[in-house]
């Protein structure tokens, strides 16, 4: 037996026309938290996908407790003691927790009630408090993912990969989620920890691997390395910061939202109440909240995908609360919808069919009702070139495109046709450091241009480095507001659980 | 109004058997009520219910394979392929050797569409619909070859097959008889609830008796075995499963073998039926897009699709039996359950349902009113016309499984 828990020899694995990880070490030891950091894009889940069974290398070994093995297929990793809690969950909403945590492990202790003791004593290490037969779809976040962890748990895992475990929480959540890791550490448990928010893979690593471009840039000392060296390490290069401090906020009103509400489809409590707020010309206001609060009811009833039960919004003086959503785009709203690939872009279009999509009935790409493809093209090939959107060109499938690409795609074509207003919700969520970069720049300069910008993000370190105003949304209202001036991250995470007590 | 609101949750919260059991007691009810009132004693007659039985039998098995087929996530509008097939494999088997070889043949032929199925939409990805039409055409074209090809020489008719031998009926004694003597008495609900009992218990064949068991049984397969988990875990997110080593494309082929068996057994029902005992072509008359109707209207559960296939012979069998005026008194049954229907949801405040439900309520009596009987053309269209009613009012809140439909390729999930 040696130390390494995990030992990746030489790893290496082509696709057609890439090199997606490129001759990579990787050891980690037993009962250590490993953070793996890197780009989106620079191989991590390649990697994870290796050790998992997922995929197969093209060259290089892995061994597991000193004992090389060959995964097959992930039930063969599961074998060996390994799981995997995969960013998206991997969880059938209309499947009990118990059947979740059961699937494809029945033969273990069957499904009936001795299984079901068994997921209880599991919960319990991992902090879970919901019923085993609950079903899945009435859980939170931070719930589903402690069900993952049961999930392997159950399954013998003893070292488990966690892929972007942060992405989805608050930092109270992320704080509890820590809180269990360290005990599950103490307990023996190996932890592969994937991420690229650098302070957390700071407070929680015993050891940081860095990957860029496919290949290991070395590893660091969590202590001794600081948040920014990593990011260097990362991006290879200088590093850019949301910070906007210089006002450029005008008294011009764009759009103003006065005692909105929205009730909810099936009674009980509404999912808008008394909503009111004012964004400027020049100003980003930024909505800060705990997913599911009422900000993705707010943009879509802003942007007029619902109906709002009462209330007014005014765009630079014009009602519109009864228009329709293209009108209102045409009136110049532009959007960037929270998930890219269900709301924002047409995956298996090309990139100028994408570009179409909302200024279907506005030049330079549609003429006379009729779509213009030649200027389509040309108008995205200007958006490619701008934006700095890595494509090999126009005429390629939007999934083609990385995500932090495809998102600066959609930025380049929201901010198309002279907008007024635009309204981004979780703008940089899932692209990495570069393409964030380029969208808070772009985003800067279109704020001294003049713009108005309605951010939602569920970064807080973005929220407050990007915002001019922030408010907090809390079970539907705006609960506080905040100078991004003076608060911290905390104090912001603390105001939207509600744990603050009243209004900040 | 405060006990009927927690009489309400109350309801909410009973388990499932005790819903339907009040739901089926609120059913006979209203049936008893209409009976009476109209005069109409067919709606409640032992016959009637034996004609339901006879007519929702293959209803049930399409049902039961778009059940099996729909949990593992394969939309299988196949099943009219399928349930065509088996009548031919039935009858073929069926005129040889007797009424159990039907049933195999049945089974068999519709495996073979079920698994057509299965290569087309698993294996090639081939998008569900598109190949549930080819089965359906494909059904109707290989029938009417085979039929040309091998029971022309026999039948002389290229169009049906040889009289095929049916099943022995038999009845649940004593409790048949006593319930009969109970329906003849004509007495105010009791003999209306002893008919309707008493049909479902004589007159019985083996197969019926089969249909009624694999509703149960598929419940305990489908949610209460690993293997039912493992099955149902594909028609909800494939990409999980996968990831937790369920061999996916194996459970699909498997719910498709199953499901295309189940209409193929809904086909030896129709030839096996004994009013018309062989094969005939067009016999299907679309019951397997019915039973696919009657699944969705029992939101993807057994205990529901049943309900479903029962709605749809019962009013079938009511207008086989005794014609227009017993659909023209089903008008009335139709405005009292409104009416009842609106009181309920006044008490639950829903204003606008419940006035909705008024009018439709008043305009079905105004019709009942106005009218002696139901056009002959209509009734005989009445199950078809109760169906689509039923499904647009009762589909509000279904819950199909999530990834139903949709293409799944090994190892694609991220």
């Amino acid at each position: 037996m040696t130390d390494y828990a995990v030992e990746l020899t030489g790893i290496t694995k082509r696709f057609p026309g890439v090199v997606a990880n490129s001759d990579i070490h990787l050891a980690v030891r037993r009962g250590e938290v490993h953070a793996l950091c890197g780009e989106n894009g620079a191989g991590k889940s390649t990697l994870m996908k290796i050790l998992y069974g997922i995929q197969q290398p093209d060259e290089g070994t892995i061994a597991v407790d000193g004992a090389q093995v060959r995964f097959r297929s992930p039930a063969d990793a599961i074998r060996a003691g390994i799981g995997m809690v995969h960013q998206h969950f991997m969880l059938a909403d209309n499947l009990t927790v118990a059947e979740n945590i059961l699937l494809g492990a029945e033969a273990q202790l069957g499904i009936g009630a001795k299984a079901k003791a068994r997921i209880t004593e599991l919960a319990r290490t991992v902090g879970l408090n919901a019923r085993p037969d609950m079903l899945v779809e009435r859980l939170g976040v931070a719930d589903r993912q402690r069900v993952e962890i049961v999930k392997v748990l159950y399954r013998g895992a003893r070292t488990i990969i966690l892929d972007e475990p942060t992405a989805v929480l608050v930092p109270q959540e992320v704080d509890d989620l820590f809180a269990t890791l360290r005990g599950m550490r103490a307990e023996g448990f190996t932890f592969l920890f994937i991420s690229h928010k650098l302070d957390e893979v700071r407070a929680i690593a015993d050891t940081i691997t860095v990957i860029r471009r496919g290949a290991c840039v070395g590893s660091a000392d969590p202590g001794a390395v600081t948040s920014r060296q990593l990011a260097e390490m990362m991006v290879g290069s200088e590093l850019p910061s949301p910070e906007t401090r210089d006002s450029t906020v005008t008294d011009r009103e764009v759009l103003r939202v006065t005692g909105l509400q929205l009730a909810a489809d099936e009674g009980g409590r509404s999912l808008l109440a008394d909503v009111d707020l004012v964004v400027h010309a020049g100003e980003v206001l930024g909505i800060a909240g705990v997913e599911g609060n009422g900000q993705t009811e707010l943009v879509e009833t802003i942007m007029g995908m619902r109906r709002a039960t009462d209330g007014t919004i005014t765009l630079s003086g014009t009602d519109i609360t009864r228009a329709g959503t293209l009108a209102r785009r045409e009136a110049g709203i532009g959007y960037v919808p929270e998930d890219r690939t269900r709301y924002g872009l047409l995956a298996t279009q090309p990139l100028w069919a994408n570009r179409i999509l909302g200024h279907q009935s506005r030049p330079p790409v549609a003429r006379g009702g009729l779509i213009d493809r030649e200027a389509a093209r040309r108008d995205t090939r200007r958006i490619v070139e701008e934006f700095d959107v890595r494509t090999p060109g126009v005429d390629v499938a939007a999934a083609a495109l990385s995500g932090g690409n495809q998102q600066k795609l959609i930025v380049g074509r929201e901010l198309s046709g002279d907008p007024v207003l635009l309204i981004a919700s979780h703008p940089t969520r899932g692209v990495d450091v570069g393409a964030q970069a380029g969208i808070w720049e772009v985003l800067r300069r279109a704020r001294a241009d003049g713009l108005a910008v309605l951010l939602i993000s569920a970064d807080l370190d973005e929220l407050i480095g990007l915002s001019d105003t922030i408010k907090v949304m809390l079970r539907g209202r705006l609960v506080a507001a905040a100078d991004p001036a003076t608060v911290t991250p905390e104090e912001l995470g603390a105001a939207m659980t509600g744990a603050d007590g009243a209004a900040a | 109004m405060t006990t009927l609101t927690r009489a309400r949750a109350g309801f909410g919260t009973l388990p499932g058997w005790a819903r339907s059991a009040i739901v089926v007691a609120v059913g006979v009810g209203l049936l008893a009520v209409t009976a009476t009132l109209t005069g109409q004693i067919q709606l409640t007659s032992s016959g009637t219910t034996q004609a339901a039985v006879r007519l929702l039998l293959p209803i049930l098995f399409a049902a039961l394979g778009g059940l099996w087929a729909e949990r593992a996530g394969v939309i299988n509008i196949g099943l009219e392929g399928m349930m065509i097939l088996g009548t031919w494999g039935a009858a073929w088997a069926g005129y040889q050797w007797g009424p159990y070889a039907a049933v195999v043949g049945g089974l068999v032929f519709g495996v073979l569409g079920g698994l057509l199925h299965a290569v087309a939409t698993v294996s090639f990805g081939v998008n569900h619909i598109v190949s549930g039409v080819a089965i359906t055409l494909l059904g109707l074209g290989v029938t009417k070859y085979l039929s040309t090809l091998l029971f022309l020489p026999v039948s002389g008719n290229p169009r049906q097959s040889p009289r095929v031998e049916g099943f022995e009926t038999f009845s649940v004694q004593p409790l048949a008889d006593a319930l009969a003597a109970v329906e003849a008495q004509q007495r105010v609900v009791l003999s209306d609830v002893a008919g309707l009992l008493g049909g479902l218990l004589s007159g019985l064949t083996p197969l019926v008796v089969l249909g009624f068991v694999l509703v149960p049984a598929s419940y305990l397969l489908l949610w209460r075995t690993s293997f039912g988990l493992r099955l149902r875990s594909c028609g909800e997110n494939p990409v999980a499963a996968e990831s937790l080593g369920v061999q996916v494309y194996l459970y699909k082929y498997i719910a498709l073998i199953v499901s295309g068996a189940l209409a193929g057994l809904g086909g030896a029902a129709l030839t096996l039926n004994p009013g018309q005992l062989g094969y005939l072509e067009g016999q299907t008359g679309g019951r397997g897009y019915i039973g696919l109707a009657a699944m969705i209207f029992g939101n993807w559960r057994p205990g529901g699709l049943l309900a479903g296939s029962a709605l749809f012979g019962y009013v079938d069998g009511v207008q086989l039996r005794a014609g227009g005026e017993a659909v023209h008194a089903l008008l009335y049954g139709a405005s009292i359950l409104a009416v009842g229907l609106a009181v309920l949801w006044v008490l639950q405040r829903r204003w606008q349902t419940a006035a909705i439900a008024l009018v439709a309520g008043a305009a079905v009596y105004a019709v009942y009113f106005s009218t002696e009987t139901v056009p002959r053309e209509f009734a005989s269209y009445a199950p078809q016309i109760v169906t689509l009613l039923v499904l647009a009012v009762a589909s509000q809140r279904l819950r199909p499984p999530a990834a139903i439909g949709m293409e799944y390729r090994r190892g694609e999930g991220d």
